[in-house]
């Protein structure tokens, strides 16, 4: 019996050595994908995949975690390069344009026409805010999967304390300051409570002063050209000089690049009242915070703007045709409005696709949690995340000048001319072969 | 060290036949003196063949790559790569990103390589003699060791964590201002310093012990007699005794200061501002965030030539303090 059991199994071993084309079974592809906030969002991937399989028997994926944002585009790179792309991603999605110039993206309309659907049908499923960092020169490149937008995170106990009504959050950037003030707790020259912290560190920090400039009126980018950044810009020296103040004026704000897990820790843990964070940290606040506390927009200087946040799932370049057909299944799975609500509700991120909203799970969870519903408010003012040539390079020059700001160590009028410099630099060779490629 | 075993092998399988050959007919041809040669040391070949085939695949082949992408650059996106001879390497030597970089390592070698020997030699006079308590102490200083780097930056990324990390817990309470250790330009190089010297100072001890047990024991016993203290025993014999250990250890040191940037990359990712940024780590960024292989292989190209320069000086330094050639 025992070995005759052997005997199948050699045998089956040897068939599937030797005849590779009739070993017939499900097409297996890989999803890579990140975990750029906190939260148990690994775990929750592995039970959405497993579900996937068990529904789809023609397919089987396999959950790949590749780390950050940017580690993740590396990895893909580097999958792709080595001739083994990956069959999704869900990539940052201000990534896309960078890959798309650097031939990296399959165009998705073929497969959308092949479904019977128009693209203004497809893309019509999601937020009008998020279409812009997943239309290419009018090519649908990326589907969102999960996005976000900045939120103002109050401690509404601390808030009480200090005589300020949380239900009337702050709207402004005056209000802000007032507020921040107010919270901050000394002893002597020792700050033993901080009243806002804003994220710095590579990505975050990008994204943060994006958020600002965008409140100040400002653009940070060409929305409409890879080829251009408006770093020195009244708008942006403008948002780098509040940032400023806060440490070194009013001294509300910790000095210092201080991390996006660094920042969700000190308000967990009351060492900060305030917070700007992404909403995908929603969700961590929620389960880990013991105070109440509120969410608000992002306050405004000129005008409420914020940019949108978080990724698109897209299919690498170099697929063959049968992995791009699992990976199109996957994809429109794993963004229908069922999904895309389950997912959302698990990670704090909000759902792209609008049904998700009209499900009743959706309902039922925005009236138990109606913070929830902030970002998606939000989303009437967002704006496409920066997108650019090289945009990890160009957008690291920018970071490098704020956290000298951010530590005194330049001053913000200066720092943004440098950054402004290093970024046309590297921006230099696409523009050369594109606006100032002259006939 | 691998190319200087397989020399001495060589130069055993090349016999006096050889010698013999060339003194009997003068005028031999060349070609047929090289050709005799090969014959007399060809076993000694068929015997390296097996590394030689995984070394050229795996190291000179790659070496051999870099040295191409670093002649090649594409001027714009769509363009293909053409050749540009040298140009990659003075784009790398005029930017202010590299210099840095190599300032950075720089300080951070002489920042690790020095405390970290100072405190495995004393770890290895405290704990020479060998008994349960000392046996025990060396365990616990070669603990470090054993960690993973990646896992080690982990977990001082909690102690590093400013406000509420375990640093901050406890010597927060002493200082006015609590430092953003890993956020701070000014402090960030340091607090990469220091877990670099946590992890290897342990590892240099072993280095240390070994080399004290080899300590003549009637040099030492003769200093006893002679009535020199600890101080002049140290001093006149322990120290020129261990002075191939101290060579030995500072190429080491030397190397893993260029080699391991794990810890960046866990911790700071070369930030804030360029403070922390290593040339490994610099020639990472440029392969993989700036997509610029070129540059990436010129670079490379540089610090391995740095490298293998220092490597060189010391050994042959070593190889004569030993009496060698």
């Amino acid at each position: 019996m025992l070995l005759s059991r052997r005997l199948a199994l050699g045998l089956t071993i040897a068939g599937a050595l030797a005849f590779p084309a009739f070993a017939e079974g499900p097409t297996e592809i890989d999803l890579f994908f990140p975990v750029p906030v906190d939260g148990k969002l690994a775990r929750d991937m592995g039970t959405m995949i497993k579900e996937f399989n068990e529904t789809h028997p023609e397919v089987k994926a396999t959950a790949v975690y590749t780390g950050s944002y940017d580690d993740t585009l590396i990895k893909t790179r580097a999958a792709i390069k080595a001739g083994k792309p990956p069959a999704a991603v869900i990539m940052s999605a201000n990534f896309l344009l960078d890959m798309q110039i650097e031939n990296e993206l399959t165009n998705l309309d073929s497969l959308i026409a092949a479904d019977g659907t128009t693209k203004a049908q497809f893309l019509g499923q999601f937020f009008p805010a998020l279409h812009g960092n997943a239309v290419i020169n009018r090519s649908v490149y990326g589907v969102p999967f999960h996005n976000s937008t900045p939120l103002l995170y109050i401690n509404a106990e601390h808030a009480k304390e200090a005589g300020l009504d949380p239900d009337k959050p702050p709207q402004t950037w005056a209000e802000v300051t007032e507020w921040a003030k107010k919270l901050t707790k000394r002893e002597g020259d020792k700050v033993t409570r901080w009243g806002i912290e804003i994220p710095c560190a590579y990505d975050y920090c990008g994204w943060m002063m994006e958020t600002l400039t965008m409140s100040n009126g400002g653009r940070y980018y060409n929305e409409e050209f890879g080829g251009e950044v408006y770093y020195d810009t009244p708008s942006m020296l403008g948002a780098l000089s509040w940032w400023n103040d806060l440490i070194a004026k009013h001294k509300v704000h910790p000095p210092g690049a201080t991390p996006g897990p660094a920042v969700s820790t000190a308000f967990i843990s009351g060492n900060a009242s305030m917070m700007m964070l992404s909403t995908g940290s929603l969700t961590y606040v929620r389960d880990n915070a013991k105070f109440p506390y509120k969410v608000a927009f992002i306050p405004r200087n000129v005008r409420n703007a914020v940019p949108i946040g978080g990724a698109s799932l897209i299919i690498p370049a170099g697929l063959e045709a049968d992995k791009q057909k699992a990976a199109w299944t996957l994809i429109k799975w794993m963004t229908s409005p069922e999904k895309s609500g389950w997912w959302s509700r698990a990670t704090g991120y909000f759902a792209p696709n609008m049904a998700a909203y009209k499900t009743p799970e959706m309902l039922d969870f925005l009236g138990k949690n109606p913070d929830a519903k902030t970002a998606v408010d939000q989303l009437e003012v967002a704006k496409p995340w920066f997108a650019t040539y090289k945009t990890v390079p160009v957008r690291k020059t920018l970071e490098d000048e704020v956290m000298l700001v951010l530590n005194a160590k330049k001053q913000p009028k200066d720092a943004l001319a440098a950054a402004q410099k290093a970024a046309d630099e590297l921006l230099k060779p696409y523009n050369a072969e594109t606006a100032l490629k002259l006939p | 060290m691998r190319s200087t075993f397989r020399r001495g092998e060589m130069s055993l399988a090349e016999p006096a036949p050889l010698a013999v050959t060339r003194s009997g007919p003068p005028r031999l041809n060349v070609l047929q003196r090289f050709i005799a040669g090969f014959k007399a040391s060809l076993p000694a070949y068929l015997l390296l063949l097996p590394s030689l085939i995984f070394l050229a695949a795996f190291t000179y082949g790659a070496v051999g790559r870099v040295i191409v992408d670093a002649l090649y650059q594409r001027a714009t996106p769509r363009a293909p790569s053409r050749f540009v001879g040298l140009d990659n390497l003075v784009a790398v030597l005029a930017d202010p990103a590299f210099t840095g970089a190599v300032i950075n390592n720089l300080l951070y070698a002489v920042g690790t390589v020095v405390p970290s020997m100072a405190l495995a030699f004393l770890f290895a006079l405290a704990l020479s003699r060998t008994n349960a308590v000392t046996s025990a102490l060396r365990a616990a200083l070669f603990l470090p060791v054993l960690i993973p780097m990646v896992a080690a930056s982990a977990l001082f990324l909690f102690i590093f964590l400013p406000n509420v990390g375990l640093l901050d817990h406890y010597i927060g309470r002493l200082l006015p201002v609590l430092p953003n250790w890993l956020g701070d330009p000014d402090i960030a190089l340091v607090a990469i310093m220091v877990i670099t010297i946590w992890k290897n100072a342990g590892y240099y001890m072993l280095f240390f012990l070994a080399g004290l047990q080899a300590v003549p024991e009637d040099a030492m016993e003769a200093s006893y007699l002679d009535g020199a203290g600890p101080w002049q025993r140290l001093r006149y014999i322990i120290l020129p005794e261990l002075k191939p250990t101290f060579l030995f250890v500072t190429v080491i040191a030397g190397l893993n200061a260029v080699t391991q940037v794990d810890h960046v990359f866990v911790l700071t990712q070369g930030g804030p501002s360029n403070a922390t940024n290593l040339v490994l780590f610099y020639i990472y960024e440029q392969a993989v965030e700036h997509y610029d292989v070129g540059k990436a292989s010129a670079a490379t190209l540089l610090s391995l030539g740095v490298l293998m320069g220092l490597t060189a000086l010391s050994f042959r330094t070593l190889a004569n303090r030993e009496g060698g050639p």
